[in-house]
């Protein structure tokens, strides 16, 4: 129980109904994550992935058990406390579609600092240094409709990290881009990752991109079928 | 955080929406501008005209004249009530008169009317709508002199022209029958046909002298106004100035037309439902675009909130959009209703071809010429009506919004 401890599951389940049906996507799990990890959510689909980022991400909540971040719990806050605690504390990259179209890439990138209104000049500082990071500072006027999506995604990626968020919640972030592009995100999140001691999780079912992880945590029928330490 | 920006793309995302939503908005300012201007601009005209008639946009007679209108109920000594009058702010004119009815005969024909007695020097034709109308001969000089001004149906019936005589007899202050000579020396014709064969103008003091009014008697003081609508704040402070000295009542046009006072009332309600109605059209293409709008991007607003806006955030950019929206109709408004309203204000739209050149309403004079006006009170309301109905309008749509689960929308694609 280190205060190195960022994410901590313990007995959670998450329970749907389909009709009569009892679905449990995610079956009393424990888990943590420590910081600076670099873990990969991994299983066949429908194993609870997506389920248990939405849960760490705190969008969703547990039917049981406790989701606690940073030593919070989660089931405490109330909406608008969630709303914050995701906009400080927690960097989101979805699998597809993630910039609000109407913005420019420079204005995703920058939304959460302004969100927490960060002051401007310091704001502008942070949200070029990524966007260079990211190798999108050419691109800064740029709308959503006018990258290509693995662009779109490294953009994201600038938003998700911006703000230094205790976690980066990756879910499926490859999924919808080739396999060179999938490559320039993986090489871009594991050097954030290394330089940066930045925190992330991330799920694909993607056998190149798993190589690519520190941690396999692998997932059946929304139970923990493996917890695995990659070199 | 740049919830303006947001709003302002959103808006000029879909473009033609926006316009059209925008448009919808001039539209109903264009209307509510015609209905309430026209109204304005009526109202103010009937309740002058009517002012014109006689008793002013407020008057001091004595006490109960205005129950049971006699010439036994006089006033003896208008002075501290002219006096009064003429220090009240936003006052143009003030008046003694004596108004009455008697029977006026000429050879072997007469006629019943109502007589104005009227101080020749002090008469003004802004203020007076029998003298403005003179069409032959003119308004007699002398206060206590015999001339008359009649109407032109009068004449007509009675066979008098300018130089001819014509006797009143009258019941006295103190219910005597009593007659006097006159002599026409003008003609008016107003165009009403009521006061054209029932209206005469005498001078105040030779009328005095046949009613036993002493030197200074009269029915009331009229009071004009340069605005209509400090009549009741003249009124008030005319009541407290002289009522607690002198036995007098103090009225304003509303009392002393109650028939005009109705009219305009009830026109104005309808005028004002009628408003409404169109408000309520337009809320409701308001809310429907709204609607549209946040349902469209429920996938964007869910991704919004997942990054840290909070529902209160996002229910706020909602009705800021409607608020930039409705910035944007106003501004069209103005532009599609500022030509027009110039047009009718300046010059107007001649009715008289559809309405005939005599037309009266509430036993009052209306001008034939449609225009406008615009109180400024009335295009604030109008403004102030355009945003809270705008507002209105996007509550449901904000909350639909603010209410967006970012797990259920993220799949979405
Ligand atoms: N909103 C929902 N309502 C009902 N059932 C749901 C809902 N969301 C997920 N499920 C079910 O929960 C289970 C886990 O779903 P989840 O999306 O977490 O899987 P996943 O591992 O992310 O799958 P994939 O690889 O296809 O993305 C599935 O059986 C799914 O059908
Ligand atoms: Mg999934």
């Amino acid at each position: 129980m280190g205060d190195d401890m960022i994410v901590r599951l313990a007995g959670v389940s998450r329970v749907y109904m389909q009709g009569n049906i009892e679905v449990r996507a995610v079956d009393n799990l424990d888990l943590t994550i420590r910081k600076g990890e670099f873990s990969a959510l991994c299983g066949p689909s429908g194993s609870g992935k997506t389920t248990i980022l939405n849960l760490i991400g705190a969008l969703d909540a547990p039917t049981s058990g406790t989701v606690s971040l940073e030593g919070r719990n989660l089931s405490a806050l109330s909406r608008g406390e969630l709303s914050r605690f995701r906009r400080d504390r927690i960097g989101f990259v979805f699998q597809a579609y993630n910039l609000v179209p109407v913005l420019t890439a420079y204005e995703n990138a920058e939304f959460v600092l302004a969100l927490q209104n960060v002051p401007a000049p310091e704001r502008r500082k942070r949200v070029m240094a990524v966007l260079e990071e990211v190798g999108m500072a050419g691109y800064i006027d740029r709308r959503p409709d006018e990258l290509s999506g693995g662009q779109q995604q490294r953009v994201a990626i600038a938003r998700a990290v911006v703000s230094e968020p205790a976690i980066v919640l990756a879910d499926e972030p490859t999924a919808n881009v080739d396999t060179e592009a999938a490559d320039t995100i993986l090489d871009l999140m594991e050097r954030l990752n290394r330089n940066k001691g930045m925190t992330f999780l991330f799920s694909t079912h993607d056998q190149r991109v798993m190589r690519r992880a520190g941690r396999l945590i692998r997932l059946r029928d929304g139970r923990l079928e493996a917890d695995e330490a990659v070199q | 955080m740049q919830l303006n920006i947001l709003a302002w793309r959103s808006l000029s995302r879909n473009r033609r929406r926006t316009l059209i939503t925008g448009f919808s908005i001039a539209f109903g300012i264009f209307l509510a501008v015609t209905f309430t201007g026209s109204g304005d601009y009526s109202y103010t005209s009937m309740i002058d005209t009517g002012a014109m008639m006689g008793q002013g946009h407020v008057s001091v007679a004595a006490a109960g004249y205005n129950a049971r209108p006699a010439l036994s109920r006089w006033l003896p000594d208008p002075g501290p009530a002219m006096e009064a009058a003429r220090g009240q702010a936003g006052v143009s004119g003030v008046y003694p008169r004596i108004m009455g009815q008697g029977m006026f005969a000429a050879g072997a024909r007469n006629v019943g009317a109502v007589f104005l007695a009227v101080d020749p020097a002090r008469e003004h034709a802004g203020h007076n709508f029998f003298v403005r109308s003179i069409v032959e001969g003119e308004l007699f000089a002398e206060g206590d002199g015999r001339g008359a001004v009649i109407g032109a149906g009068m004449a007509e019936k009675l066979n008098l022209r300018p130089g001819k005589k014509v006797i009143l007899t009258v019941t006295d202050r103190d219910g005597q029958l009593t007659s006097e000579l006159f002599r026409v020396s003008g003609i008016f014709r107003t165009g009403d046909r009521a006061a054209d064969s029932g209206f005469v103008l005498l001078p105040l003091d030779r009328v005095r002298r046949t009613l036993g009014y002493g030197s200074g008697g009269v029915t009331f003081v009229a009071v004009y106004l340069d605005d209509q609508r400090s009549a009741n704040g003249v009124a008030r402070e005319l009541t407290r100035g002289l009522v607690s000295r002198q036995d007098v009542e103090v009225l304003t046009w509303r009392e002393t037309q109650p028939d005009l006072s109705g009219l305009i009332a009830v026109d104005r309600l309808f005028n004002y439902l009628l408003q409404l109605l169109v408000g309520m059209i337009i809320a409701a293409g308001i809310l429907n675009t709204m609607l549209m709008s946040v349902l469209e991007r429920r996938r964007e607003l869910g991704i919004m909130m997942a990054l840290g806006m909070t529902p209160a955030q996002i229910v706020r950019l909602v009705l800021i959009e409607s608020f930039w929206l409705g910035c944007l109709g106003v501004a069209m408004g103005i532009v599609l209703t500022a030509p027009w309203f110039h047009y009718m204000s300046q010059t107007g739209i001649d009715l008289s071809r559809l309405i005939g050149e005599e037309y009266s309403a509430g036993g009052v004079l209306v001008d034939p010429v449609m225009k406008m006006r615009l109180y400024r009170e009335s295009g604030a309301a109008i403004l102030a009506a355009v945003f809270m109905l705008t507002l209105a309008a996007a509550v449901y749509p904000a909350f639909r919004a603010g209410g967006i689960m970012p797990v259920d929308v993220i799949k979405e694609k």
